[in-house]
């Protein structure tokens, strides 16, 4: 899963509109992801066709998504791997710090 | 002084990021993009030098869902300029990007996944015309050899050479993009 996947499923944890994920990416990230529109369009597009998150509808021009089902299993997944790697990357840090 | 100018620009299929900066360039210039129409024609207004970055995106999905997909990128700060066959014509300030380089695709994934939609949108046609057209005219016309057909010869030549500088143009960035995505 790409980082911009990983953020878009993050975020439509709630109801959100594309722009909406680009603010809440900003802030969780203090500002050091700025998702652009043509990724995000494009990563939106694919995981609705793929299922990982569905369209609830429309305001103002701007598509609403939530994620569905297979993207919360989808992102428990990735999360675990996330925390594993965190997991390893700390105990080799405590490693060198005791040579 | 005239206010408006036109330039004819050709550019082949996968040099849209010389595009890209060819407008900026313009806009840097003082010549504010207007709108680009019939064969590679380009109309430009007079305006104040401006570092502008332009961006295209080719993505013909979005086209039934355009509104949508300009609202986007407008809440983004890229304000939608036209369409041009297929390709999505945006355009930013630098001075509202803070501080970094902003672009329409912040990764190498989606930046691959456009190359894919123009491979799929104009690359195949492309090469349709390459593999049934030009190579068995080129083989045809060596095998006649009458000197007639020299000037057809040549023209087929300049298609081959061409065509393939376009190929050649398209892959090495597609498989730049391959690999950064697929290491490891």
């Amino acid at each position: 899963m790409t980082e911009t996947g990983f953020y878009i499923l993050l975020c439509l944890r709630e109801e959100a509109h594309g722009y909406s994920i680009v603010k809440k990416t900003e802030q969780l990230t203090n500002g050091e992801i700025k998702l652009s529109p043509g990724t995000l369009y494009g990563s939106l597009s694919k995981m609705e066709k793929d299922g990982l998150i569905r369209f609830v509808r429309e305001e103002e021009k701007r598509k609403i998504y939530c994620i569905t089902d297979l993207g919360i299993q989808v992102l428990e997944l990735e999360m675990k791997r996330i925390e594993r790697l965190y997991n390893s990357m700390m105990e080799a840090k405590n490693e060198e710090h005791k040579d | 002084m005239k206010n408006t100018k036109t330039e004819i620009r050709f550019f082949s299929v996968p040099q849209w990021k010389k595009e890209e900066d060819y407008l900026r360039e313009q806009h840097k210039n003082g010549w504010e993009f207007v709108r680009v129409n019939g064969f590679c024609l380009y109309h430009f207004q007079k305006c104040e030098p401006k570092d502008v970055v332009y961006q295209l995106d080719y993505n013909p999905d979005s086209m039934s869902q355009k509104s949508e997909y300009i609202q986007l990128f407008a809440d983004c700060g890229w304000e939608y300029l036209q369409n041009y066959v297929g390709y999505s014509y945006f355009r930013k300030a630098a001075s509202e990007m803070d501080g970094t380089e902003e672009e329409i695709f912040c990764d190498d994934a989606s930046r691959l996944d456009m190359m894919k939609r123009v491979f799929a949108g104009r690359m195949i046609p492309l090469l349709i015309i390459f593999f049934l057209v030009i190579i068995p005219q080129i083989i045809m016309q060596s095998q006649i050899g009458a000197s007639l057909n020299r000037g057809l010869m040549v023209l087929f030549g300049i298609m081959f050479v061409l065509y393939l500088s376009m190929f050649v143009s398209f892959a090495i960035p597609f498989w730049k993009y391959y690999k950064s995505i697929h290491k490891g």
